[in-house]
């Protein structure tokens, strides 16, 4: 117990002689936000950081992704601590790109920072002597799940398979190896906290494409098939079924138009739409998504169009690990008082965490140290002490109880986990969501 | 001869707007016509006629021979009101009212009647002359209609169309009847151009109901399902052509049963009119597959009766000649204006059936103040919707009968009908059929 107390105050008193370049390094990736499998820059400073401190570094992993491992050379469990990469598109936002957009709307940046700060308190050799096992820290691509049809592109060329960058570092098997995972997402409940447990929602993704017939829209419409009024009729249809959603589920299917016709005197012949479909529960997410499909080609047939849905797996219901959060709940309220350490309440938001959860124990307390909305123009992290710092600290000191003493409370987290799904139990059943099929009534 | 037959029009005048009065206050709407049924066979046997009575439930034909043999004329009249309960001559009880003036055909044909009844009048008639009076020209009440046809009692919803079915006009060369409206004002008659065809289709969504509260994920909405495809029926309204005249109207009549229950059936009475049969088809299988996507969004089953409605009606350009010609003779110059043939008029008339099979006029007598099937429509002026009517058809039944009917029998010569009785009704039966259309 001792021993990890003194591993626990090196890594402390390493991170806060760092704790400037750590929050610098947080601040100029906000100011250089990149969207999603975009992220060169944010991964080519992560790459460099990670070799100057003496990782082991892989890169260009699903494009952007990063790796930088400490081996302790001895045996025992894998950690992973998790940072992404992307930032969101948001105009208007403070810090977005002037060209781009893009913006970190989501708090990212301060978990590249948080993640680098615990790599800070292990680099300590002090502190990396007395754990097991490897901790590797992973700098992830694409946690955002936007820009579709970019990433079909990418999809087609062969790039990438899944339009999370998480999923594609389970697919290519830098999870295979890995027994736990960990990653701070920043927040903004009552300010000063961590949150922990909680739950997200799962989703899949939809691209659908209206093919009507163009015609003047003036001389001779009814020559016409008004693909745009098929998408009209078919997200009217969706809303018409939101009685049927269980509260319990958590449903949300949100829609945008992301092609509305070509020109104003011309009947829309070609309308696209994404949409995702999420709840909390797999059965749910595709109950809904029938529902959502005979929605949409309602639209087609009550206007004679044709109609093509894609679906694309998207990101599953998270579960987080109930032993990984006390060891975190415990370090987490020693920084700042048990008091501090609030209970998270099951989110309707997705990320790929959520896939992580399913085949590992895994956890992503948040650090409530935001203003604004998440995903709006005016969200910005306010503490970046606590959402880099305590935050990376709280992680460092998770990590430490886990692999101390041989790795002891790894093993036994790790052991005790019971799996939804294997690695490849989960790739099929990722592949299995994707389906494409045109319906002309 | 056409100042005899006016005189006794003339002498007639006072009967023969008691008569549209009378019927005025008793309205009934279609196949329910008996107290005006009753009414009108005593007063054609007043002016001697054998009446046949009872066709189509509450018909009647007479028949008035003329001294030679020559085709025959029919000059019709509706016994319908249309129910309108808020009208000032509605029935309290059923809601029944005159809001169309079909009370004042009934004053025209008998005056008609009164002035070709005269054994000098007859004598001078190449051909027979038919009085028809028929039931039920509104298609209104469709659920008991259907009702007495399920039960053997009626085939085609409409009087007319029932009588084509029982051969009542199998003896008829062609008919003319003058129904009053509001008009422009600028003419007391007017005359020309066609009314639409049309079909009505009762949709019963059939979906499942569940506590609304309680278990709205159990249930499957047939009520969102026939909004959804009302929605969708009003975006195909862009591709409808101004030329084909489409108007696409409905109701709920059954929108759910409790307001806490997940409705599990709907019933939708949908009306698709277009100004020919051939324009109507296309229209009516955009509207059934706009039925169908409402179903298919919520996951209900629907099920379309499609219920053979009106044709489009036709008007015979040598018959409305001469029934200008009359009008301008016996009321003036300025008494009638005309309408273009290619004009058609919003609404429908089984008079549209019988142009079919037959030269046919539909004119209009412009004696009624204001909204058709409106709580306002009211005759004005009895002498326009009566009397004026009663003489310009008795003057041009006069022209198309007298001299040997040379004008009758010219008229049908040239005449071209669209399809024999035989086949109208053939096509009638093929244009009712049920689709059951199942989530897939």
């Amino acid at each position: 117990m001792a021993k990890r107390a003194n591993l626990k105050s090196s890594l402390s008193s390493s991170i806060n002689n760092r704790a400037d370049e750590l929050e610098r390094i947080a601040r100029d990736i906000l100011d250089h936000p990149e969207s999603g499998y975009r992220e060169a820059r944010t991964s080519k400073l992560v790459a460099d950081w990670f070799s100057s401190n003496g990782m082991e570094v892989q890169t260009a992993i699903a494009l952007t992704g990063v790796i930088g491992t400490f081996d302790t050379g001895k045996p025992g469990p894998h950690v992973a601590v998790m940072g992404e990469l992307d930032s969101l598109i948001v105009p208007g936002h403070a810090h977005a790109d002037s060209v781009t957009s893009a913006a970190h709307a989501c708090g990212h940046h301060a978990q590249i920072g948080s993640m680098l700060t615990v790599a800070a308190g292990i680099a300590e050799s002090s502190v990396l002597n007395g754990l097991s096992g490897k901790i590797s820290f992973m700098a992830v691509p694409a946690e955002e799940y936007i820009e579709l049809e970019y990433r079909e592109s990418l999809r087609g060329n062969g790039e990438i398979e899944f339009f999370g960058g998480k999923q594609e570092f389970i697919k290519l098997g830098f999870l295979n190896d890995v027994d736990i995972a960990m990653l701070t997402h920043t927040g903004g409940e009552t300010p000063g906290t961590f949150g922990v447990g909680g739950s997200n929602n799962g989703m899949i993704g939809k691209t659908i494409q209206y093919t009507g017939k163009a015609a003047h829209a003036g001389g001779s419409p009814h020559l016409g098939i008004n693909s745009l009024n098929a998408a009209h009729l078919g997200l009217a249809a969706i809303h018409a079924q939101r009685e049927t959603f269980r509260d319990s589920d958590t449903v949300r299917v949100h829609p945008i138009i992301t092609k509305g016709g070509a020109a104003v005197n011309s009947v829309p012949a070609d309308v696209r739409i994404e949409t995702y479909v999420r709840a909390s529960n797999v059965p749910a997410i595709l109950t809904t998504s029938e529902k959502v499909d005979r929605a949409i080609r309602a639209g087609a047939l009550a206007t004679g169009a044709s109609v093509k849905i894609t679906t694309n797996p998207g990101y599953l219901p998270s579960k987080y690990d109930g032993r990984l959060t006390e060891i975190y709940r415990h370090n987490a309220g020693s920084l700042i008082g048990d008091d501090n350490i609030i209970e998270l309440s099951h989110s309707s938001g997705c990320t790929d965490m959520g896939d992580v959860s399913q085949i590992m124990p895994t956890i992503q307390p948040t650090a409530n140290a935001t203003s604004g909305n998440g995903h709006g123009i005016d969200y910005l992290v306010e503490n970046y002490d606590l959402a880099v710092i305590k935050a990376g600290k709280a992680m460092g000191m998770t990590v430490v109880d886990l692999l101390a003493d041989d790795g002891a409370k790894g093993r036994k987290v790790a052991g005790a986990f019971n799996a939804p799904m294997t690695i490849s139990e989960y790739l099929s059943r990722m592949r299995g969501f994707r389906s494409e099929t045109t319906y002309t009534e | 001869m056409r100042a005899v037959a006016l005189r006794a029009i003339d002498s007639a005048t006072r009967d023969l707007i008691t008569d549209a009065k009378t019927v005025y206050s008793t309205p009934e709407t279609g196949f329910n016509e008996n107290k005006t049924a009753a009414y009108v066979q005593q007063r054609l046997q007043s002016l001697g006629f054998v009446v046949e009575t009872g066709i189509a439930r509450t018909g009647m034909k007479a028949v008035l021979r003329g001294a030679n043999p020559g085709p025959t004329v029919a000059v019709i009249a509706e016994l319908d009101a249309l129910r309108v309960p808020t009208h000032p001559g509605a029935d309290t009880e059923t809601g029944a009212a005159h809001a169309c003036g079909h009370h004042a055909q009934i004053g025209s044909m008998l005056g008609v009647a009164t002035a070709l009844s005269a054994a000098e009048l007859q004598n001078a008639l190449s051909g027979n002359v038919v009085f028809i009076v028929t039931p039920a020209e509104e298609f209104i009440d469709i659920q008991d209609r259907l009702a007495l046809r399920a039960s053997g009692k009626l085939e085609f919803l409409s009087g007319k169309q029932e009588m084509i079915r029982l051969g009542t006009f199998d003896d008829v060369d062609m008919a003319m009847m003058v129904h009053t409206s509001t008009g422009n004002g600028s003419s007391t008659l007017s005359i020309g151009g066609g009314s639409n065809a049309h079909v009505s289709h009762q949709v019963r969504y059939i979906g499942r109901s569940a506590h609304a509260g309680g278990a709205p994920d159990y249930g499957i909405n047939a009520l969102q399902a026939a909004m959804l495809a009302n929605t969708a029926i009003n975006t195909q309204r862009e591709t409808f052509r101004e030329a084909d005249v489409i108007r696409v109207h409905g109701i709920i009549s059954n929108g759910g049963a409790s307001v806490n229950a997940i409705p599990g059936e709907v019933i939708y009475d949908g009306r698709v009119r277009a100004k020919s049969i051939e324009a109507l088809e296309p229209i009516a299988e955009k509207v059934i597959r706009c039925y169908r996507a409402g179903a298919l969004a919520v996951g209900a089953s629907v099920e379309v009766q499609s219920i053979a409605g009106y044709h489009g009606l036709v008007q015979d350009p040598t018959m409305q000649k001469l029934f200008i010609e009359n009008a301008k003779l016996v009321l003036g110059r300025d008494s009638i204006s005309v309408v273009g043939a290619s004009q058609t008029h919003g609404g429908s008339t089984d008079m549209g059936d019988l142009s079919k099979i037959m030269p046919v006029i539909h004119p209009y007598a412009n004696s009624a103040s204001g909204v058709g099937h409106g709580h306002d429509y009211l005759i004005e002026d009895y002498e326009i919707a009566v009397v004026a009517p009663a003489k310009v058809m008795t003057a041009t039944v006069l022209d198309l009968l007298g001299n040997d009917a040379q004008v009758a029998r010219e008229l049908l010569a040239k005449s071209n009908p669209a399809m024999t009785a035989e086949q109208y009704i053939s096509v009638q039966r093929s244009r009712f059929k049920t689709e059951l259309f199942e989530p897939s």
